[in-house]
């Protein structure tokens, strides 16, 4: 039986430390990987595999958490525990950092770019979430600090096409914030998880949200707007989420990723079992109360935790994960005839 | 220090270094067992548990510490609460005439706007009323702190025109940073140090002028010790307590604060309602006018906003002082939002003062990050921890069923009724340079009316954590 998910390539990417995350770029020809080894490597194909690029160095002085592609390319950003996050320049001879964002009390967990290219927000353990907007001169500054969460925020992601930001925090909720007057504030939280969630993605509409915790779930969340058909209340004129799935009973342990590929909408999960899953939804889709089904679960993805999963945004099916383990790992995702 | 669960811990055990008081040199150390309910057991050497006691942070702590993990909330503020009030007018009632302390409360006029929109009524009559309330409860005396606001302007324009004069000299002389507002200079202290430090400046805030005011001088004049005062603050907001316990307001000689406490508008309100006492119906008493700010029987402000107005008296002073300009009005340019403004003396196309509001956190980072990067164009920067400015402090009164921005309005409105006045106008004030001070440049004045800062040094968590 042909495998759902089968592996294409294995690097060493971060020897003797840990990968934390995987981001492509807007093209899908690079991936950015960053470790405890306190650098960002870039990744780009050399015949039927993989190799570094470059390497971006003497940015941070300890662990990079996070990395995040500007929408055109031109830019890198990485969110590192030394309470800093490095913005990196594409130059014709490799990249630069060009700006270090301070501020943050302690550790960033995480970075993000609007789908705009203007704003960009940042995440850490001191609890709040940051956004900044850069001008024409690429100076940035802070916009608002929003402290809406009680404990350290995990991951931020932004709407594939609004400047709707959500967040994901140890105090087991999401949040999502908005432009309001001259201000952002928290418009929506969303409870329901039973312990930390450690990632969010939105689908590629963005009418839903996949959220994964450490109580080794993964809901999904769909967005309600006022005087929707179905009468699901909502207060004045922000849109209610409402939980409408909720995936137990397939991870044995923390799933620290979700990504939610926005060519194919297969969802793919990283976990604290080694073990990397894509679910498919089954159709047709009753968009109330979708289903989602196991299509391919890889055991032992890597020798440990896996930490990230991220689709190619270009080249449907193709996966990349990485893990405690230092390595990264190259997939191709076959959606099966039976799901 | 007990530290609660760690936000870094993955798998659930939590690894955190526990600090143990050492009794028994020379011993091991201590081993630690946590319980799944997250209490504390020290492990003895022959087997037997003892529960330890979760660690009470003090206001001090919080100031010091730079690392702190434990959340805000969990920061107990016992010494200062209007629970302390009560047990100081209580102790008074039974003690001996010699232990008895004279009671005075200084109100600050954002704490007077805000009750009286709670209490719907002007601010003279609740000025009053607030008099006769309070001295029903055993207050001596009941004092404005804008009268003392009068030496934090004129030490505060006096100040940045001898920084502006020497700025060739001293790199870090301008911009002058404001220095009324607490919850700014902990922040700067403990996240900015010695860059920052030299930029703040020296003025002391009115609160603790009134402090050296009622320890100093009028303890002299009623004959007693400062610490036979006990000299109560009400303020918009909670950092002021924490201003409040600075070492620096503190008098070795006699082991007493400048204030020894400070209550919110909201810890008012609910004396008030332990009271059952509603404001309105209490009968109005005279003002105490030693330190108030009244003339001819009206109180009076001071122009320039909210949250102390600064901005344009130092502007005004120095356009006056180093350009000879006269400025009536003050124009302010909103930038980015409308708690960052702009205000700019500009003669023949020069730009000549280049002055700013930095309101809320969020311009606070980017003022100092400008800094940092040496792009800052301003000469004097009126910088407050609060979006809205001290109006909209967090220990105001909220309303049920009103919106914030209704009642910030009606408090701004309340507050800007008053009869504005200058400093240097103000007899009682010139008076006191001279008699209590022995005038404007001596050392006693600086010692009153100026403070220092201090950087808090960042201690490594030593955690060596690899999440």
């Amino acid at each position: 039986m042909k495998e759902a998910l089968s592996l294409l390539c294995r690097l060493p990417a971060h020897p003797d430390s840990r990968c934390w995350y995987l981001a492509w770029s807007p093209g899908g020809s690079l991936l950015a990987s960053c470790g405890g080894d306190r650098v960002v490597r870039l990744w780009g194909r050399e015949g039927p595999g993989w190799a570094c690029r470059a390497v971006l160095g003497e940015g941070h002085q300890r662990t990079v958490r996070k990395v995040a592609w500007s929408p055109c390319g031109t830019y890198l950003a990485s969110a590192s525990f030394d309470a800093t996050t490095c913005i990196w320049k594409k130059q014709p001879d490799g990249f630069e950092c060009v700006t270090t964002l301070e501020g943050h009390e302690n550790e960033v967990k995480s970075v993000a770019w609007a789908p705009s290219g203007n704003l960009l927000a940042t995440c850490s353990r001191d609890k709040s979430v940051w956004v900044w907007e850069v001008d024409e001169e690429e100076e940035y500054e802070c916009v608002s600090v929003l402290n809406s969460h009680t404990q350290d925020v995990k991951h931020v992601v932004w709407h594939p096409n609004q400047e709707l930001l959500a967040s994901a925090s140890y105090d087991d909720t999401v949040k999502l914030y908005h432009e309001e007057e001259d201000d952002w504030v928290c418009c929506a939280t969303l409870e329901g998880h039973e312990s930390t969630v450690w990632s969010v993605a939105f689908d590629g509409s963005g009418e839903r949200l996949a959220s994964c915790s450490d109580d080794k779930t993964v809901r999904i969340w769909r967005r309600y707007k006022p005087g929707n058909e179905e009468g699901v209340a909502c207060s004045g004129t922000d849109p209610t989420w409402k939980c409408v799935c909720n995936l137990s009973g397939f991870h044995t342990r923390t799933i620290y990723d979700v990504a939610w590929c926005h060519l194919t909408g297969a969802l793919a999960t990283a976990c604290g079992d080694d073990a990397i899953r894509v679910f498919e939804e089954s159709s047709p889709a009753a968009p109330q109360q979708p289903t989602f089904s196991l299509a391919a679960h890889v055991a032992r993805a890597h020798s440990q935790d896996v930490n990230c999963v991220a689709w190619n945004p270009k080249e449907p099916g193709l996966l990349a994960s990485c893990s405690d383990d230092g390595e990264i790992a190259f997939w191709k995702y076959q959606r099966p005839e039976v799901c | 220090m007990m530290l609660e669960k760690c936000s870094f811990c993955k798998k659930g055990e939590c690894i955190k270094p526990v600090k143990v008081e050492k009794n028994h040199p020379g011993k091991a150390a201590a081993k630690i067992r946590i319980e799944a309910d997250g209490s504390y057991f020290q492990i003895n050497q022959d087997g037997g548990a003892q529960k330890l006691e979760k660690a009470k942070i003090t206001l001090n702590d919080c100031l010091a510490c730079s690392g702190c993990i434990t959340s805000a909330e969990s920061v107990l503020i016992t010494q200062q609460s209007h629970e302390e009030l009560y047990k100081m007018l209580a102790f008074n009632k039974t003690a001996a005439p010699n232990e008895q302390k004279l009671v005075v409360v200084s109100v600050s006029p954002q704490s007077r706007a805000s009750l009286a929109a709670r209490c719907k009524m002007n601010v003279l009559e609740t000025a009053k009323k607030l008099t006769t309330f309070l001295k029903s409860l055993g207050v001596h005396y009941v004092f404005d702190t804008t009268f003392s606001r009068n030496f934090s302007l004129l030490e505060s324009q006096r100040e940045f025109v001898k920084r502006f004069r020497k700025q060739s000299e001293d790199k870090k002389a301008l911009p002058m940073l404001a220095s009324a507002c607490p919850g700014w200079i902990c922040y700067a202290e403990k996240t900015h140090g010695s860059f920052i430090i030299p930029y703040i400046s020296t003025a002391k805030s009115p609160q603790q002028v009134m402090g050296s005011l009622v320890k100093g001088h009028f303890a002299e004049q009623q004959h007693l010790t400062p610490d036979q005062i006990y000299h109560v603050t009400v303020m918009p907001c909670y950092d002021k307590k924490l201003e409040a316990s600075r070492p620096d307001f503190f008098s070795q000689e006699y082991q007493t604060r400048d204030v020894d406490c400070v209550i919110t508008t909201g810890e008012v309100l609910r004396l008030l309602e332990q009271e059952g006492i509603s404001l309105s119906d209490v009968d109005p008493a005279p003002l105490d006018t030693m330190f108030s700010s009244i003339t001819e029987e009206e109180l009076t402000s001071h122009s320039g906003g909210g949250s102390g107005g600064y901005l344009e008296h130092i502007y005004k002073y120095a356009a006056k002082e180093l350009f000879g300009i006269q400025v009536d009005t003050i124009q302010y340019k909103p930038l980015k939002n409308k708690d960052f403004q702009e205000v700019t003396l500009e003669k023949d196309g020069v730009v000549l003062l280049q002055f700013a509001l930095a309101y809320g956190f969020r311009n606070i980072q980017n003022l100092v990050q400008k800094l940092k990067r040496g792009k800052s164009p301003y000469h004097y920067v009126e910088v407050m921890a609060c979006p809205s400015g001290c109006l909209n402090g967090g220990g105001q009164i909220k309303i049920e069923g009103e919106s914030s921005k209704d009642l910030l309005q009606q408090v701004e409105k309340l507050y800007e009724s008053l009869k504005t006045e200058i400093p240097e106008k103000n007899q009682t004030v010139n008076e006191l340079y001279e008699h209590w001070l022995g005038g404007m440049d001596s050392e006693k004045a600086a010692k009153a009316l100026h403070t220092e800062y201090h950087a808090v040094e960042k201690t490594s968590t030593g955690f060596n954590i690899k999440w």
